[in-house]
């Protein structure tokens, strides 16, 4: 062969398969480290500093961040404004889209047009653009109005009343409810009609079918869609920032929407880390619930 | 094997030899166009400007720009512009990176840049910003307490009420006058929503802290300058008892809840004075920048309808005005800029130069320069001829000795939450006394 050995071993290790997995990897790992990786190290040192952008060097002060924290109404708010936004978004997303997701998988010609036109909305959804325009649908002049007008019904001041101004947030986040529906017709597809045919056979009906098979299978999908669309509804930023800015009366004001105004507008940079962090605490603490919990209602074919 | 390792080499070739082609054909062509540059004019500056304002303004300003690039054509600037919130929303990213415009505007938020900003003093020294057409009055609107020059002064101007005659004749409402109250404003504004189904006033957005604190602490006492909402200095606070806020609190609170005051979702429909409710026939009056008054003033006129000005109401007839003559914006030379010399200069152009002011008109406030002033006078439509005379009333005004110029840094949340507790009294979450402590306790807490 006449190579020395050297080489030999150089080469044995550059064609290994791990050597080889990591180097295709190598680009993704060099932006995770990069554009994630960093950036959150660097937060979590800056939410103990009092960091903005007109401060240059800032200095370290410890835990005073978090303590203000236990003291800011606006955060409280912030808090309790995207709990409530996401235990109601989310479920009634998801029922939408497992809902569409049934009813397309029926056999029908039309089904994939369909699939496509109820997609749409979440290739559009979160853009600035359309969150323009369910500003003006809701408006006290807008389309919503204007109809109930000609209904000869009162009109209803969406984002000046503090208690319903969050609710076309929560309709637009339901709009885009494509994605997990896409999901779930996928899974919807993988179970085996033998199923259905036996329970028929025993005289069930479409209810119990869905509830007793439907349902169970998919538990893995939806428990999949629950954990995505949680962690999505948690970081709503546009929808806040576009329509209602936060008011009235931070009634709107998305925790995103707040950790933005404490780091651009009044320049609290470092205020601002501490309340990323305590958002990741809260998404991992509830993410591990659901986890927990899910040993309960998910069903997994292989342990039947 | 063989067949095939000749193939992929040639393939491969191929693919090279492709690329090759494009790219030199790609530096081939930059190439002869830096040469031509070259040959034609020298070294071409580059200098980046910003600014934030209506759609007018973003028209009249490129303007002036091209006016300049065409008598300089050894300068390039590239501009950009921006509404008022989301101007500061990029500048302060350019701030962190230090990429901030050569040339920016800025208003009465300047500390919170003050690293950034390059002081012309040195030029006007060079004699390459020309100062001596400017009154002392009028430079030390954009001068700190140290005399540093920050920028020039692009225009100044005062706040005043702008307003429909004809809605409060038709609503049977008491006009306007100099020295009316805000006893009086209420109730106009309920007399016009009563009769007419409209707002009496549109939303003061943001500027609903000026009318109720900076300037309404102002018209307490005797004299101009007795209460200040921040003292002089901006160390601390210019009054002591926060209760001094309540009537205006409770005032704009009762509007809102009436309906003769838009609620802060109607409020927040408002973009820019183009889309006010007094200039949609919504409203009988607003809170006007003096220099945007001939804008809504011509856009109203081409309905056929014609406004009015009126000074802010005080609290006691005959009491302080609290209204002082202020820097609507200035141009600044930033700390950043390659071109710093070449920036002060476009700076004194922009400012002193007739041909550049006539197609401005004064939309960003009434030029400092006496000789540009007298031109403009001169040419003045009818929308300008009212605000020429406003700010002719004003200075009749008695002024107190010192004011304040600057407004301190972290001002933003202490408005925003103003605004909030107005809400929240209207929601009847607390009361207008507490509005006005917690509205007082954030101020203080600036300077802590």
């Amino acid at each position: 062969m006449g190579k020395a050995a050297g080489t030999g071993k150089f080469r044995k290790f550059l064609y290994h398969d791990t050597t080889v997995g990591y180097i295709f990897a190598l680009p993704f790992i060099f932006g995770f480290i990069c554009f994630s990786l960093i950036p959150m190290a660097t937060s979590l040192y800056y939410s103990f500093t009092d960091y903005g952008m007109a401060v240059k060097v800032p200095e370290f002060i410890g835990l005073d961040n978090f303590k203000q924290l236990l003291t800011d109404e606006v955060f409280h708010k912030s808090l309790l404004v995207t709990i409530k936004y996401v235990i109601i978004s989310v479920p009634l997303k998801l029922a939408f889209a497992l809902l569409v997701a049934f009813v397309l998988t029926r056999k029908s010609k039309m089904v994939t047009l369909y699939r496509s036109l109820y997609y749409v909305p979440s290739l559009v959804g979160g853009s600035v653009a359309v969150a323009l325009v369910w500003k003006q649908l809701f408006a006290r002049r807008g389309l919503f109005n204007e109809v109930m007008t000609s209904m000869g019904l009162d009109r209803i001041n969406w984002f000046g009343d503090q208690a319903l101004a969050l609710y076309p947030l929560i309709l637009m986040a339901v709009w885009q409810f494509g994605s997990s529906m896409i999901i779930f017709a996928a899974g919807l597809k993988e179970i085996p009609t033998t199923y259905y045919e036996a329970a028929k056979i025993d005289g069930a009906n479409g209810f119990q079918s869905f509830f007793k098979i439907t349902l169970p299978c998919l538990s893995p999908i939806i428990l999949y869609n629950l954990v995505m669309q949680t962690i999505q509804a948690f970081m709503t930023f546009t929808q806040a920032f576009i329509i209602t800015g936060g008011g009235p009366n931070n009634s709107t004001m998305l925790y995103a929407l707040n950790v933005y105004n404490q780091a651009f507008q009044y320049d609290h940079m470092g205020y601002a880390c501490a309340m990323s962090w305590v958002m990741l605490v809260v998404m991992a603490v509830v993410t591990l619930v659901i986890f927990k919990t899910s040993k309960m209602w998910v069903f997994s074919e292989a342990d039947s | 094997m063989k067949k095939k390792k000749i193939l992929a080499l040639l393939m491969a070739a191929a693919m090279v030899v492709g690329l090759a082609a494009c790219s030199s054909g790609g530096d081939a062509d930059k190439g002869s166009d830096n040469a031509q540059t070259t040959e034609d004019n020298g070294e071409q500056k580059t200098l980046r400007m910003a600014w934030w304002g209506s759609q007018t303004r973003h028209d009249i300003t490129m303007q002036a720009i091209e006016l300049y690039e065409k008598e300089h054509p050894d300068i390039n600037i590239e501009y950009e512009y921006y509404s008022f919130d989301d101007y500061f929303t990029k500048l302060k990213t350019l701030v962190a990176s230090d990429q901030v415009w050569d040339i920016f505007q800025l208003g009465g938020n300047f500390p919170e840049y003050m690293d950034k900003i390059h002081f012309l003093n040195e030029y006007v020294d060079s004699g390459i910003v020309d100062t001596s057409d400017i009154s002392d009055a009028y430079l030390k609107t954009t001068e700190d307490t140290e005399g540093n020059l920050i920028g020039l002064s692009l225009g100044v101007n005062a706040y005043g009420i702008a307003y429909d005659p004809a809605i409060f004749e038709e609503a049977g409402a008491e006009l306007p006058k100099d020295g009316w109250t805000w006893d009086d404003y209420y109730e106009a504004a309920t007399k016009i929503h009563d009769e007419l189904g409209i707002f009496g006033c549109s939303s003061f957005g943001s500027s609903e802290f000026i009318a109720g604190c900076s300037t309404y602490i102002a018209q307490y006492g005797e004299h101009a300058g007795d209460y200040n909402f921040f003292n002089i200095d901006l160390t601390g606070m210019g009054f002591d008892d926060p209760q001094m806020l309540t009537p205006y609190i409770q005032m704009r609170a009762d509007m809102i809840e009436e309906g003769s005051y838009p609620d802060s979702g109607a409020a927040a429909e408002i973009t820019n004075i183009e889309n006010d409710f007094l200039v949609t026939g919504e409203a009988g009056m607003t809170w006007v920048a003096v220099n945007q008054f001939p804008t809504i003033y011509d856009v109203c006129a081409a309905d056929g309808r014609e406004l009015a000005l009126a000074p802010l109401p005080r609290i006691k007839s005959d009491g302080p005005t609290g209204i002082v003559t202020q820097s609507s914006q200035m141009l600044c030379v930033s700390e950043d800029s390659e071109y710093k010399e070449d920036a002060a200069e476009f700076i004194n152009w922009f400012v002193n130069s007739t041909e550049c002011n006539d197609i401005l008109q004064g939309e960003r406030g009434i030029p400092i320069p006496d000789s540009v002033r007298e031109s403009l006078s001169s040419n003045a439509t009818d929308g300008q001829k009212i605000m020429y005379d406003y700010m002719d009333l004003i200075s009749t005004y008695e002024v107190p000795e010192e004011f304040n110029v600057l407004s301190p840094a972290g001002q933003d949340q202490v408005v925003d939450n103003y605004r909030n507790y107005i809400d929240q009294v209207v929601f009847g979450e607390i009361t207008a006394e507490e509005a006005a402590d917690k509205t007082y306790a954030d101020a203080e807490a600036l300077f802590k």
